[in-house]
């Protein structure tokens, strides 16, 4: 299926586009768009970002795979991303994560069945005085415990 | 103008020039992968890595520029062991399959090995392992666990052709050389990849697991492929070309060469002639030499000048061409006219690829000979090779009463011939063709003549001399001296431009 | 303690204009526009207000290479990539005080004559990002930004950009090839971003918690700024502390602050009243200190130098005497590894081999020689590569190695 913006969504790619002498440096800014409207970056997408940008899809590409919050596959309706570098370590992250694989029963880098659960480690979010943490979809969610994560997965009905 | 130490030697060069092209400048050679001087500067495969007094960390020579009085160490211990130590990271995830590997012979993590580490690897672990057989566009393929990602065959991609199909996905050392999924490396350039690859990441399909290429020669040579005369040098091996790899020639190909140019090679090896040929009852037949001479002798004695049409060729060389002239001349021919290779639709474009896919129309016209129109009471038809399509269904048509032809491959010109003559190709013998800016450049003799071909000039000669015309059988040097008034040592490296009197 | 940086942070509301003007916020425009640039650029200067993103460079200075008799346009990027292992200053100051960050690169693009400044924010700080375009809105709104800023006739626009997820994009060449939409690879230096940075134009980057300095500097005068800190490390400094503490969280000290001052008193002292056994001063990339060495050291430039570490980005990690230094260094190697660029091969190559022989050490398969390779790599990576994330690697694994061998030797199969 190709990609196409949205109305509202072209209208704001020529905005952004505006703020750089270069159309090429409002690709990270498009990607967002295109992540926001379709929830991971598809090849057909990839696409979609060359032609607008002006630029081979090898440059979208190349792009896409270096930056790790550009998801190239389909994520869960919740993304669990688990801090696990130093401070969150020394504050018990590893505990966090296997909690989590237990009560979503996901995987880690895996996603639900029902595509409603993912899970991740990523590294540090720039969190590390409220260690173990993890970022909920857009949402930091710090200072972790066990019964703080029943709640927090209790909530999302 | 700074004036800077390397190894102890003195050198003067242009201002912003680079540690390492002025290390070059004065034949020290400094380790490299990434550099390129016709690529932009990447600095990350940091095998160019030398000491320069007062600073502070060694630099890499490919970005650091020369400046009056720095003093640049590329030989000691200390340089060599942080050539050592590069190579040893580069090398850790490296197959190391060399027995099966096209690039083996020409590759420099061998020959860096061999000069600075020839010691067991130290890394003991899983190597990451990527996509091997790699099939990344028509005339290319990959080995992502060779590539060394030093991002030539990218940057040439962005930058010399402007197609920008390569790219390097994802970061650390799962870093990977690829296209966007499901395209292809399919430019008219993209066998300039794998000239540039420093490993054997990217090989050629129609070269790889052809000819190993320590058994390869390599003799310089000017590409037949299209008008503007790509340096080359031809690899073969046996009596077989292999490749053509481009040479360089900074004004005319810079150090590239054309896809298309570069696999013309074929007729070289296939389809050749080898004896000459005689009609027999309606039928050509193989012959020896002497009775297909005697036959053109008794022809071309028979008919008198004015009977005679002698067609050269925008294919054959200037030496060729000018023997052809100098018969019809010595038998008091006039009409002189030359044939062409004609394509459909010719490709071109504003880098390397020229419309006309003759090597030598400006040098056939140069020497007189007139586009052909044939004539409408053609008799005796005296031809070189390479007779155009558009050409050839005009001389059916006009059917003269004999085509003699001078041909080194079958052809449907051949088919309408009443005698053949064998001829040696290009790369079978040393003359010069004039590219479409008037550039006389030079070939050298790579290959002995096949069976019982001989270059058209040496034919002609014969022919000459049996007719009791005042004409030796000349060398090519010769006729081109008598046709061009200069001698091919005047024609320098980058070959010389008609009319230019400069001499660089 | 006065606080410059912080000051605001305990009010309600601190983020919007309203509070911010009424602490005194945007006054200093006034003052500025009154100046040349190049006086500007003087009393920053004068301040000796250097970078607070890790390397320290002096702010003013910075400025100064920027060419002025060229046509190019300039540019101001700011750094807010915090992405720094132990560091979440920038965060805060984005989140509870964004005004001052905007008066400061209202400032800092006055002074370098930039008309465009972009933000560069990491791409999770979704919350911080929310915080700065609300922020800028009022801004643009109040006359601060736009054309013809309080009709001084210079004109400001200043764009958020958002990363996607790579700790090198907080280097600052790098930051500028990920805004103009290339994978964050550091680019060669020469040339230096001061004379072609953004778009091939005169760029200066700086760290959020450096421009959030500027208003005060430009407030009450290099000689305020000057009375904080010491004499070699003027001024103020944001410090992250995490790990074992009672009170882990963003402390403003001035320079020269006791680093056992800021543990035992600050923060309230070593969690459970464990013992002091390590402290990484200044975010994950500088060498380790080890307890007695912590207990000495104060925190500013020098004094962590004459310690043999860094002041860094102010990111204090207190590890205590459970800690295995061992699972801790492996942790960095799998950080470095990870967000390695891929770009030159010594750091492609060896972040990886490094922590795949930690892996091994961790997973009880060290074997005699592991520690000696690990030391050789980390020789070998340093000081040999594009930008510094190799250095960042090389220096824990060199000091963890130096003060914890017994730790890692009690992994390793013996012989």
């Amino acid at each position: 299926m190709a990609f196409e913006f949205t109305a509202e969504n072209k209208k704001k790619f020529e905005e952004v586009v505006k703020r750089y002498p270069q159309r090429r440096a409002a690709m990270l800014p498009t990607l967002w768009l295109a992540q926001e409207q379709h929830g991971w970056i598809s090849p057909e997408v990839m696409e979609y970002v060359a032609k607008l940008l002006e630029l081979t899809p090898a440059k979208v590409y190349e792009v896409v795979t270096f930056y790790t919050m550009f998801n190239l596959k389909p994520v869960g309706e919740y993304h669990f991303q688990v801090c696990r570098t130093l401070s969150c370590q020394l504050c018990g992250a590893e505990g966090i994560t296997e909690h989590l694989k237990k009560k979503l029963e996901v995987p880690l880098g895996g996603t639900s069945a029902d595509g409603k659960y993912s899970l991740s480690e990523v590294e540090c979010l720039g969190s590390c005085g409220t260690g173990p943490m993890l970022q909920l979809n857009d949402e930091y969610h710090e200072n972790l415990t066990a019964e703080k994560l029943d709640a927090l997965i209790g909530s999302l009905k | 103008m700074p004036t800077l130490t390397i190894d102890g030697k003195q050198v003067t060069v242009k201002d912003g020039t680079s540690v390492f092209e002025a290390a070059r400048q004065s034949e020290i050679s400094i380790p490299h992968f990434c550099y390129h001087p016709k690529l932009t500067i990447a600095g990350n495969c940091r095998m160019c890595l030398v000491d320069i007094e007062k600073m502070p960390k060694p630099a890499i020579s490919c970005n650091t520029v020369a400046t009056e009085g720095m003093v640049v160490h590329t030989k000691t211990e200390k340089v060599q062991a942080l050539q050592k130590n590069v190579l040893e990271f580069i090398l850790i995830n490296h197959p190391i399959d060399c027995p099966v590997c096209d690039q083996a012979g020409e590759c420099r993590l061998q020959e860096y090995y061999m000069d600075y580490t020839l010691t067991e690897s130290k890394f003991r672990e899983e190597k990451v392992h990527k996509p091997k057989k790699v099939d990344l566009g028509p005339l290319v393929m990959l080995d992502d666990e060779r590539c060394i990602l030093c991002t030539r065959c990218v940057r040439f991609c962005d930058e010399i052709s402007k197609t920008g199909e390569l790219c390097i996905t994802n970061r650390g050392d799962h870093s990977t050389l690829t296209t966007f999924p499901g395209k292809k490396l399919d430019n008219k350039y993209s066998l300039n990849t794998v000239d540039i690859c420093p490993v054997g990441a990217l090989t050629s399909k129609p070269f790889r697991f052809q000819c190993r290429v320590w058994f390869l020669k390599s003799t310089p040579s000017i590409c037949t492929g299209c008008s503007t005369g790509c340096n080359i040098n031809i690899n073969h091996h046996d009596g077989t070309v292999y490749r053509y790899l481009p040479r360089e020639n900074e004004a005319v190909n810079q150090v590239w060469t054309c896809d298309e140019g570069r696999l013309s090679y074929p007729f070289i090896n296939f389809g050749r002639l080898i004896w000459g040929m005689l009609k027999k009852e309606g039928q050509l037949v193989p012959s020896s030499p002497e009775p297909v001479l005697s036959e053109v002798v008794s022809a071309l004695t028979r008919m008198g000048a004015e009977n005679l049409v002698f067609v050269g060729s925008a294919y054959e060389s200037n030496e060729n061409n000018a023997a052809l002239k100098k018969l019809a001349q010595g038998l008091g021919v006039t009409d002189l006219q030359y044939s062409a290779h004609q394509v459909d639709d010719p490709y071109s474009d504003d880098f390397l690829i020229k419309a006309d896919k003759n090597p030598n129309r400006a040098g056939v016209e140069k020497l007189g000979f007139k586009p052909f129109t044939g004539g409408t009471q053609l008799k005796v038809v005296v031809a070189l090779e390479g007779i155009g399509k558009q050409d050839l269904l005009r001389l059916k048509e006009e059917n003269p009463m004999m085509l003699i032809l001078l041909a080194s491959n079958q052809s449907e010109a051949v088919e309408i011939a009443d005698v053949v003559l064998p001829i040696a190709v290009f790369a079978e013998q040393v003359g010069t063709f004039t590219n479409f800016q008037k550039r006389v450049q030079k070939f050298e003799k790579a290959l002995n003549p096949k069976g019982q071909t001989r270059p058209a000039y040496e034919w002609l000669g014969e022919i000459a001399k049996r007719m009791n015309l005042s004409w030796e059988v000349a060398s090519a040097e010769a006729i081109f001296q008598e046709a061009f008034g200069m001698k091919y040592e005047d024609l320098g490296k980058e070959g010389k431009v008609l009319g230019e009197t400069r001499d660089k | 303690m006065e606080k410059i940086l912080t000051k605001n942070f305990e009010l309600k509301n601190s983020h919007t204009v309203e509070v911010y003007e009424s602490t005194g916020g945007y006054r200093s425009l006034k003052k500025l526009f009154a100046m040349q640039p190049n006086d500007v650029i003087e009393e920053v200067k004068k301040s000796g207000l250097r970078g607070r993103g890790g390397a320290g460079f002096p702010t003013g200075m910075k400025w100064s290479f920027v060419p002025q008799n060229i046509p190019k346009p300039k540019y101001l990027c700011v750094n807010a990539d915090e992405s720094e292992p132990g560091t979440f200053k920038d965060r805060y100051i984005m989140e509870l005080d964004p005004h001052r960050m905007i008066e400061g690169i209202i400032i800092c693009s006055y002074a370098i004559r930039a008309n465009t400044a972009y933000i560069y924010i990491r791409g999770e700080f979704v919350f911080p990002k929310q915080r700065i375009d609300a922020a800028l809105a009022e801004a643009y709104k109040k006359g601060y930004l736009g054309k013809n800023i309080l009709g001084s006739g210079y004109d400001l626009e200043v764009y958020v950009h958002r990363g996607a997820g790579a700790y090198i994009c907080g280097e600052e060449t790098a930051l500028m090839e990920s805004l103009e939409g290339k994978r964050g690879w550091p680019r060669l230096k020469p040339p230096f971003p001061a004379v072609v940075g953004l778009f091939g134009c005169p760029t200066v980057i700086n760290n959020v918690e450096t421009v959030s300095a500027l208003p005060y500097i430009m407030e009450n005068g290099a000689d305020a700024y000057k009375k904080f800190g010491t004499e070699k490390s003027p001024g103020t400094k944001m410090f992250s502390v995490s790990g074992h503490v009672n009170k882990p969280g963003n402390y403003e000290l001035p320079l020269g602050y006791p680093l056992k001052k800021l543990i035992y008193e600050d923060c309230g002292g070593m969690k459970d009243g464990k013992a002091l056994k390590a402290v990484i001063p200044g975010g994950s990339s500088v060498p380790v200190l080890t307890a007695a060495e912590a207990e000495e050291a104060t925190l500013d430039y020098e004094g962590l130098q004459a310690k043999g570490s860094m002041l860094g980005s102010g990111g204090v990690i207190v590890m205590d005497e459970t800690t295995d230094m061992v699972k801790a260094l492996t942790n960095l190697a799998h950080f470095y590894s990870h967000e390695s660029c891929g770009q030159c091969s010594p750091c492609r190559e060896g972040t990886g081999w490094s922590h795949k022989i930690l892996k091994r050490i961790v997973a009880g398969e060290g074997r005699q020689g592991d520690l000696d390779q690990l030391l050789a790599i980390a020789d070998n990576m340093m000081g040999k590569t594009i930008c510094v994330l190799a250095d960042a690697l090389a220096m824990p694994i060199q000091s963890y190695l130096k003060k914890f061998r017994k730790e890692f030797e009690s992994y390793l199969c013996q012989p």
